[in-house]
């Protein structure tokens, strides 16, 4: 079992959800996919590396239980507890809008019935791999920075004389240094 | 554009029925893989963040839900991949190999890694897309996010070790080592 691989957690949670789900999660997640401020929002939460819902109206390869389920999967650094209360304070109206047709969603405020909910409804991974486990999300994005600066510096180099070059070192350093 | 996909990143989604009664034995096999650089996950190298879960049941809520459902066990399998769905399960079963069909093999209908096509084509019926998929870097392959870690980590080296140095020197050394 092994929800933890280097400096990621796994969370997988399947939850049931009322007739009024079907007709709601499909406005709730293509509004996800067409308003960038939803997606912007789970950018803020810095520590998401990859998250995902899924719809499962049937089973594959095509079971139908008496309800459908809400399938939400995340990978993000930091400990359990404080994914959670994230969530609940930065994104509460999404987290309604997402699980509030769900049997047993408590709302996300406050945090804690919110957390026993997810916790009653998580299954543990039994593998898990995670391709740089020594990375956090922040230092991957800031990486992608760096590497650019770092790039773009070395793509002029040459044509510039020892103390241009020094300038243009130094204003590197000092436009990236959040992100050293 | 497909709802699995975010910049060149793809969420694949899969579940499949355990065979009745292998529930237990699969899970230990899960269980026991060996983690990081030797986990089977690690040679296919398109894949970010990857799990297995077994999924024995669903769980019955109470407040208001009149019905318990009954799921006979499925696997789950999700990966947040790079690039397209087709090369990358041909990746997966070619460097999968055995271990695959260690996995799979307790699942209803699972035709083997011998089976190029048959294995493609199982693991894609199986399959379910997202409603939402969210990747911080989805422009970014594993290759590119390695290579990124690997300058930036270089340039911190390199910073502190110039420190001091004259225009020309410090121009030299960044050449030599970017």
């Amino acid at each position: 079992m092994a929800n933890v691989e280097g400096r990621a957690t796994a969370i997988t949670v399947l939850t049931p959800y009322k007739w009024t789900g079907r007709l709601l999660l499909p406005v709730v997640f293509w509004v996800g996919r067409h308003a960038t401020w939803t997606l912007k929002k789970l950018q803020m939460l810095s520590f998401i590396h990859y998250a995902r819902w899924v719809i499962v109206k049937r089973f594959p390869p095509g079971e139908r239980l008496k309800y459908e389920y809400l399938l939400f999967e995340s990978n993000f650094n930091g400990s359990w507890d404080q994914y959670i209360d994230a969530f609940s304070e930065v994104v509460p109206q999404r987290m309604i809008g997402i699980w509030g047709t769900s049997y047993g969603f408590p709302g996300p405020i406050p945090v804690e019935p919110f957390k026993d909910y997810i916790r009653a409804n998580e299954y543990v991974a039994n593998h898990y791999w995670n391709a740089y486990p020594g990375a956090t999300t922040t230092e991957i994005i800031s990486a992608e920075r760096v590497a650019a600066a770092v790039d773009d510096l070395r793509a002029r180099a040459e044509s510039l004389e020892p103390s241009a070059f020094k300038a243009a070192y130094e204003d590197m350093l000092t436009s990236i240094q959040r992100d050293l | 554009m497909s709802r699995n996909v975010s910049g060149q990143a793809y969420a694949l989604t899969v579940l499949t029925p355990i065979v009745d009664g292998h529930a237990p034995e699969l899970t230990a096999h899960l269980d026991a893989l060996p983690e990081g650089d030797d986990s089977p996950l690690a040679r296919v190298g398109r894949t970010h963040l990857a799990r297995w879960v077994v999924i024995d049941h669903v769980k019955y809520q109470g407040h208001g839900q009149r019905h318990r459902d009954h799921l006979p066990p499925r696997l789950l399998f999700t990966s947040n991949l790079d690039g397209d769905l087709d090369s990358y399960l041909e990746a997966l079963r070619t460097a999968l190999g055995e271990d695959a069909d260690a996995v799979w093999g307790h699942c209803v209908g699972y035709p083997g890694h011998r089976d190029a096509a048959g294995f493609a084509r199982w693991l894609k019926a199986h399959e379910i897309e997202a409603a939402l998929f969210f990747a911080a870097y989805g422009a970014r392959t594993v290759d590119r996010v390695h290579a990124d870690l690997a300058k930036r980590a270089r340039l911190i080296e390199f910073a502190l070790e110039a420190q001091g140095l004259e225009p020309a020197a410090l121009k030299a050394r960044f050449l030599e080592r970017f």
